[in-house]
């Protein structure tokens, strides 16, 4: 069996010096950068009038007695129901009862909802920016060096993803060229961050993607949801539950307990 | 069904579950970074690699249990190697950092190999 | 407890550094033999894998690191109602103290203060009782 000569390449030590150091730490200030102006951009949340507030909070109420039915007792928590099936079916709660049919408004047209998306726009664009900046900062000062070697073999298919810039056929896809390194830093620098800033840090945008994945309880009251069709979701959910308390049984489990 | 009605016997602070879990990712990241620095310099490659990055995360899995879940747990009555008291999830608490630290270990290892085996 | 992970980890830091400065002086020296050697003899040069005693430094030094690390973590907390209670109202702001021994931020006391003080719990007729004991006494006092 042929031994497969280790490809070496004599590199410049200059180039850890020029091109490698430099891009980790405008990589790891760049994060704080993005961590500070969140932090700074970061709008208070808005005043809501009273009718909006009520609406929402009857919501809440309903979704926390479905939530904590054990805790109450049979009478009490038939009482809860019926009152607030009675009032969510009446549409008491509604912030303008009159337009109860009506399709929900126009996202785009409510004052009200054009500033949680401007507050989105703001965070996509502290991610994005920066992004594209480094990037083509990157490719316009280092594109087509070698600067580095992958402590593990990789396949082929990653040699153009890898040794972007550098286009030569037979070298190892285990070298990397800086373009590489930044995606690396992208990926590992998490624990940077969280060793500087504390954990609730904005700095990494890898964080801020997963926190998008599942905001769904800012989406309870987004624009474009009809508030009545929600009540009387809520008003079928309550009326469906089979009620048990906590206390249920509790004698047995006291004497169960304290029996050695 | 039992295990719900367990639960609301018996609840859960989340507070507390929050600030146990995120006590024990802080480490596992900050200390996969320092398993990249080492391998690194050992100049491990492919397998062995992972095989060193694996076993001493299981390693700080087993420390953070012995100085810091160990002394109150057992002496509430838990058995041995049990973290029921402060994490919801075995596996989790055993094998959970794995993926946790990977991304940060894969750079450290990658920069320290590159710097002393240059 | 504080002082000693931090030295703990100072140690191992330095140790680390120490075993790092080592690998590469080896690995330099390694190819400097190399490129040298490859001139004088045709031998070829077999990469010489890493002296035992750096291999050791780094490997302790690691461990150390990682005990020093883990002495540092927060105290966990336990994640049951009823211990968790149990620790506030046994331990009070005592339990709470982090490593630099200062009162964690997100401590809030016990949540269930309220209900120890609300009206429909305050034991009146003991109350009156000590009222009627204090003016008996100031009475007294006075009268005399």
């Amino acid at each position: 069996m042929a031994q497969v000569p280790v490809q070496t390449i004599h590199r410049d030590p200059q180039l850890f010096y020029w091109i490698l150091f430099p891009i980790t730490i405008v990589m790891v200030l760049t994060g704080i950068l993005r961590h500070y102006a969140t932090v700074l951009m970061a709008s208070a949340p808005k005043k809501l009038d009273q009718k909006t507030m009520r609406e929402q909070r009857g919501l809440v109420h309903g979704i926390n007695v479905r939530g904590n039915f054990h805790t109450l007792s049979k009478r009490s928590f038939n009482a809860r129901r019926d009152a607030l099936i009675t009032a969510y079916e009446s549409g008491a709660y509604l912030k303008d009862p009159e337009n109860q049919g009506q399709p929900p408004p126009n996202p785009l047209s409510d004052p009200g909802s054009m500033e949680g998306m401007m507050g989105m726009m703001k965070n996509q664009m502290a991610m994005i920016i920066p992004n594209t900046l480094i990037m083509s900062w990157i490719n316009a000062f280092f594109s087509g060096y070698v600067i580095m070697k992958l402590p593990f073999p990789l396949t082929i298919k990653f040699k153009s993803m890898l040794q972007a810039g550098v286009a030569t056929k037979d070298m190892d896809p285990r070298w990397m060229s800086s373009i590489s390194w930044y995606f690396l830093c992208i990926f590992g620098l998490q624990s940077v961050f969280n060793f500087i800033l504390g954990n609730d840090n904005a700095a990494n945008q890898m964080a801020q993607q997963m926190g998008q994945m599942g905001p769904q309880t800012a989406q309870m009251f987004g624009p474009g949801v009809d508030p009545n069709k929600q009540f009387l979701a809520e008003a079928e959910n309550l009326a469906v539950i089979d009620h048990y308390s906590v206390l249920d049984n509790v004698e047995d489990r006291l004497l169960k307990s304290i029996r050695v | 069904m039992s295990s719900e009605i367990e639960l609301q016997i018996a609840p859960i602070v989340q507070e507390s579950l929050m600030h146990n879990s995120r006590t024990f990712q802080n480490l596992q990241s900050l200390t996969a970074s320092l398993f990249g620095v080492s391998a690194g310099i050992l100049g491990l490659e492919s397998y062995s690699g992972f095989l060193f990055y694996i076993i001493f995360s299981l390693l700080t899995s087993v420390l953070f249990y012995i100085i810091r879940v160990a002394p109150t747990s057992i002496s509430s009555g838990k058995k041995p190697l049990d973290t029921s008291r402060y994490f919801l999830g075995a596996v989790d608490f055993w094998t959970g950092g794995l993926m946790n630290g990977l991304a940060g270990f894969i750079l450290t290892w990658t920069l320290f190999y590159g710097l002393v085996s240059a | 407890m504080t002082f000693i992970s931090k030295a703990i980890t100072a140690v191992g830091g330095i140790l680390l550094a120490h075993a790092c400065y080592s690998a590469q002086e080896h690995s330099a020296l390694q190819s400097f033999r190399a490129t040298s050697g490859a001139a004088l003899t045709s031998a070829p040069t077999t990469a010489v894998s890493l002296p035992l005693d750096i291999v050791l430094e780094t490997i302790v030094s690691t461990f150390i690191i990682l005990l020093g690390l883990v002495l540092v973590t927060r105290p966990l907390r336990p994640i049951q109602w009823r211990e968790w209670a149990g620790k506030i109202e046994r331990e009070g702001e005592e339990g709470f103290k982090d490593s630099n021994g200062e009162v964690n931020k997100d401590y809030i006391g016990n949540p269930f203060a309220i209900f120890e003080s609300r009206p429909n719990f305050v034991d009146i007729r003991k109350q009156r009782k000590e009222f009627a004991q204090w003016v008996k006494k100031e009475g007294g006092q006075k009268a005399q």
